[in-house]
């Protein structure tokens, strides 16, 4: 779960390693990353909005 | 992964690579005449129609176009008066967007997606031909409602409530309707894609040895049928309020024009990415062929193409700063717009890593690439510029964000198409285009769309705001620059259309690998694609090194 | 060494380009007020770094095209990835975007910090003028386009501020904080001053705030930056800023103007008094839509010129301007013009054009239907 969870940050930043894509796509099913990959964007509305919140104070 | 594979066939080795020579088997049947269009259920047949479509809706959109950069040649009202003018504008947008750049795509995933992957046809051949046939019958009813009384849409191809729905012209129902319409052939088009790429991939193709064309359209159509719903829905409202005496959007019925807004970027937004994400993908296969270096960071590519398709639904406010948002969504969507842009940007990079160290050759369809990739990172730059709330409220509905989409969507979107044309040409036709025309067409256009767009940044800094026909004195000489380009850039395209049509009938002969730095599987069927092709599969377990 | 200098050179060429003609016509206004100040430093630093970005990337790009070309005998080489190089490339936009984050939430808060104003104005939009209000003072006006159609239709040389002048400005003081409150009567708005960077969307139904202190005094332009409709590029803004003393002055002439209005509803007017007035009411409210001939746009915008039904049926003629028609582009007058406004472009419709009903509507008799309602 957590190679996942580091594909998806991976995903967000953009920059991903040829290794890392070769053993996501030959192990992992896509539903897992699909869902962890929407699970995270709302973790990051989430943080965004706080920041936010705290910004508007 | 486990991508579903299809099923092994029994492969002949000897010509499985080459799988069009043995296709004649299936052709005898086919009909000739017009009906053979109309019931085409081929992919290159029916990517042909989409192709030819979308060129005709480019040259009916751009004809609307240098209406408007006629009458906005010189201060004063000419040419047209202000209400034919906003229907210029609108149908304008409408017919560039839904009638020429989507379709335009669309065209090339159905010819070159099944080429890509080892696929014989689209996954649903007989839906394919249905979601074309329903785009020239909605643009006609879209079109034609410039003859009705009251005119056409006239409110901005963002239709913002209550301009387009309580004080609109009696035929937007009849928009209303073609857009669903639109919408419908969109859905239908991306399933079949999906289809495809999901379940005709040859034997031994996994997803990650997709090209990066293939990658984009696939989540491209994902995106499609995500946000053409909320577009349909949102449609559906203003219907209800104009025939049915609802008010969604009507205050005094205790409606909210801003949730139209809302509404309508929430589908807006991921429509950016729809039209641009393509792009990247013709980018990211004609840089390669012509550097002669595979593309720089293939992995990094696919997984932020991936995240683009999540993430793009959390900024369609940036759209929205100056509608009186609350000040804590102002600085979310402000945050989250940086963040986003930064990730997808610097895509930009990776294809000049492409380049470096490359042996380098100036193909009609690399020149337009390179363009893409300068052009449209202007665009990227005015964007980041829009994405500074307290800045935008300068610069929003003035000419500088008329620059920015136009940057995205001409040297971007509409270049890419153009790359693509001239780098597939010879797979279609067999022939190679005129190199020399080919140039003439490619610095006529960069020029031109650089004279049209550039001054527009000026302009709207300067303080002219958009979707007007008359402007102040000041901004006299930005608009006659631009309309001089606009002129330059429309009349270009006559030179595109001659040189497909010289193509087709003919020039100099293209082997099965027309580009020597061409390495996916498209380049190893014959030129010109027999109509079917891979009706065996390749076998890519074998190919892989 | 020499790649170095002369893009030094570059450099500084464009930064004195753009001290001399960016300034001007060019380029965002660097505005009257901190906020205007601010946000036109906002635009600059974010202008800038993109053009330091492009200059290294497309430097970069046009290097490698340059250097790698195949006709230069150039041998392709073949990486594909260097993960550490594209996470440094990325990283450094993601810092400075962020870095630059800091002074937009801070100019951001500063624009939305609308309290304890000195003065309040209600903005509303109309189809297609501006109409201010100065709440608490009892002093309510339009604001209409004041450019002759002959300058738009090109039959006359058009002035220096064509497009961008209007019949009453905006009046406002300076050195003082101003709370606009925007709203609209019909479709969506924008009010639009680049020198205040001010510009909030007048929605119906609702009402948005925004504030300026202006610095100096002088006259500001704008313009409506949301489309309205047909003549959405003719509703510009026009700010007249002055000192205290002298808007003040200003201020008790609009009420004494009004007062005298007040007392003229009650006497008897006569027939051409109340045509001269309706036709200054017709051409700057009514004409938009009804056109100068009062033969409108149909479908949208129906004639009044030989329309029979309404000539027929003053009952209807006077409800319709009174009150508007719902789910048309017809508004309620009722609220917007003075009474005797209403009455002499009632009295101006029924006799003009060929329209000869010989009816006199007196402003008396408007003001007792509204005291009725």
């Amino acid at each position: 779960m957590w190679q996942v969870i580091k594909s998806v940050l991976a995903a967000f930043f953009g920059v991903q390693k040829d290794s890392r894509r070769r053993s996501d796509f030959e192990h992992g099913k896509p539903i897992v990353f699909i869902a962890t990959g929407v699970v995270m964007a709302l973790i990051m509305v989430g943080l965004v909005v706080s920041v936010a919140m705290m910004a508007a104070g | 992964m486990a991508p579903k594979l299809p099923p092994k066939a029994p492969l002949e080795h000897g010509n499985s690579i080459t799988g069009g020579a043995s296709a004649h088997e299936g052709e005898h049947h086919y009909r000739s005449g017009p009906l053979r269009w109309l019931l085409t259920t081929n992919h290159k047949e029916i990517g042909t129609l989409y192709l030819i479509f979308s060129l005709s809706m480019f040259m009916v959109g751009g004809i609307m176009a240098l209406v408007v950069r006629l009458e906005l040649f010189q201060p004063g009202l000419q040419m047209v008066q202000p209400e034919f003018f906003n229907q210029m504008t609108t149908m304008h947008g409408l017919i560039m967007i839904f009638g020429a750049v989507m379709p335009g795509f669309v065209g090339l995933a159905n010819w070159m997606v099944p080429l890509q992957v080892g696929a014989p046809d689209m996954a649903l051949p007989r839906l394919n031909n249905f979601s074309f046939w329903l785009l020239p019958i909605a643009f006609v009813l879209l079109l034609s409602t410039l003859l009705m009384p009251g005119g056409g849409p006239n409110f901005g191809w963002t239709s913002y409530a209550p301009l387009s729905t309580t004080y609109a012209p009696p035929s937007t129902t009849f928009f209303i309707f073609s857009l669903h319409m639109a919408g419908i052939s969109s859905i239908l088009g991306a399933i079949n894609i999906i289809a495809t790429i999901l379940n005709l991939r040859a034997p031994g193709m996994r997803l990650m040895d997709m090209t990066l064309f293939v990658w984009t359209w696939l989540i491209t159509a994902f995106l499609l049928i995500a946000v053409m719903p909320v577009l349909a829905g949102v449609l559906t409202m203003m219907l209800l309020d104009i025939n049915f005496g609802t008010s969604f959007f009507n205050a005094a019925g205790g409606g909210d024009p801003v949730l139209f807004q809302h509404l309508f970027w929430f589908f807006g937004h991921p429509e950016v990415y729809i039209m641009i994400l393509p792009a990247f993908g013709i980018v990211s296969v004609i840089v390669p062929t012509f550097a002669r270096k595979p593309l720089f960071g293939y992995s990094s590519m696919v997984y932020a193409t991936a995240s683009i398709a999540v993430l793009s639904f959390t900024v369609w406010a940036h759209h929205m700063f100056s509608v009186g948002l609350p000040l804590v969504a102002e600085l979310f969507f402000m945050y989250a717009t940086m963040l986003i842009a930064v990730p997808t940007g610097v895509k930009v990079f990776n294809w000049i890593a492409t380049l470096f160290r490359g042996s380098i050759t100036f193909e009609t369809a690399m020149l337009f690439a390179l363009a893409f990739i300068v052009l449209f990172s202007i665009g990227g730059f005015s964007g980041l510029m829009l994405a500074i709330a307290p800045a935008d409220f300068q610069y929003h509905d003035t000419y500088f964000v008329v620059a920015h989409f136009h940057y995205v969507l001409v040297p971007g979107a509409v270049f890419s198409i153009m790359a693509a044309v001239y780098y597939w040409l010879p797979k279609w036709t067999g022939h190679y285009p005129d190199e020399r025309l080919g140039r003439w067409h490619f610095w006529l256009s960069v020029i031109g769309v650089n004279l049209l767009f550039f001054p527009m940044h000026f302009a709207g800094l300067a303080g002219m705001p958009r979707r007007i026909p008359d402007y102040a004195l000041q901004f006299a000489d930005f608009n006659m620059a631009s309309s001089i380009g606009g002129f330059l850039f429309g009349f270009s395209q006559l030179l595109f259309i001659w040189v497909i049509v010289k193509c087709v009938r003919g020039g100099v002969k293209a082997p099965a690998r027309s580009w020597d730095g061409a390495t996916d599987l498209e380049w190893t069927v014959p030129s010109p694609a027999p109509l079917h092709t891979f009706e065996t599969p390749p076998d890519m377990r074998r190919i892989e090194s | 060494m020499r790649k170095v200098l002369v893009l030094a050179v570059m450099v500084v060429a464009i930064a004195g380009l753009q001290r001399n003609a960016l300034a001007s016509d060019w380029n965002m206004p660097v505005g009257v007020t901190e906020i205007s100040r601010s946000v036109y430093s906002l635009h600059m630093l974010i202008f800038w770094i993109c053009v330091v970005i492009g200059v290294v990337v497309f430097g970069a790009m046009f290097y490698s095209l340059f250097r790698y070309r195949r006709s230069k005998g150039a041998k392709a080489a073949h990486f594909h990835e260097h993960t550490t190089v594209e996470v440094f490339w990325t990283t450094i936009p993601l810092l400075i975007l962020v870095a630059m984050a800091v002074p937009a939430t801070a100019t951001l808060k500063e624009m939305y910090d609308t309290s304890e104003s000195d003065l309040d104005v209600l903005i509303t939009g109309h189809q297609w003028r501006w109409q201010y209000e100065y709440l608490g003072e009892g002093v309510s006006f339009f604001s209409n386009l004041s450019t002759p159609s002959a300058q738009i239709e090109g039959e006359a040389p058009k002035d220096e501020h064509y497009l961008l002048e209007v019949d009453q400005p905006l009046v406002l003081p300076v050195d003082r904080k101003v709370r606009f409150l925007t709203t609209s009567a019909d479709v969506i708005h924008s009010w639009w001053v680049p020198a205040f960077a001010v510009k909030k969307d007048a929605m119906p139904g609702f009402i948005n705030e925004a504030w300026t202190r202006i610095e100096e005094p002088g006259i500001y332009r704008g313009q409506c930056a949301e489309l309205c409709g047909r003549n959405h590029g003719f509703m510009p803004v026009v700010v007249h800023a002055m000192e205290q003393d002298d808007f003040d002055a200003w201020l008790a002439e609009r009420k004494q103007q009004a007062a005298s209005a007040a007392n003229s509803v009650d006497r008897e007017w006569k027939m051409d008094e109340l045509m001269a007035q309706g036709e200054k009411v017709y051409s700057t409210i009514c004409a938009a839509c009804h056109q100068a001939e009062g033969q409108g746009l149909p479908p949208t915008f129906p004639a009044l010129a030989g329309n029979q039904a309404l000539m027929d049926d003053l009952e209807k003629h006077i409800g319709v301007v009174l009150n508007g028609v719902s789910e048309t582009a017809m508004p309620a007058f009722s609220g917007t013009l003075n009474p005797v406004d209403i009455a002499a472009v009632i009295t101006y419709e029924r006799n003009a054009w060929g329209n000869e009903t010989g009816d006199v509507i007196q402003p008396s008799d408007i003001q007792a239907r509204l005291s009725s309602e």
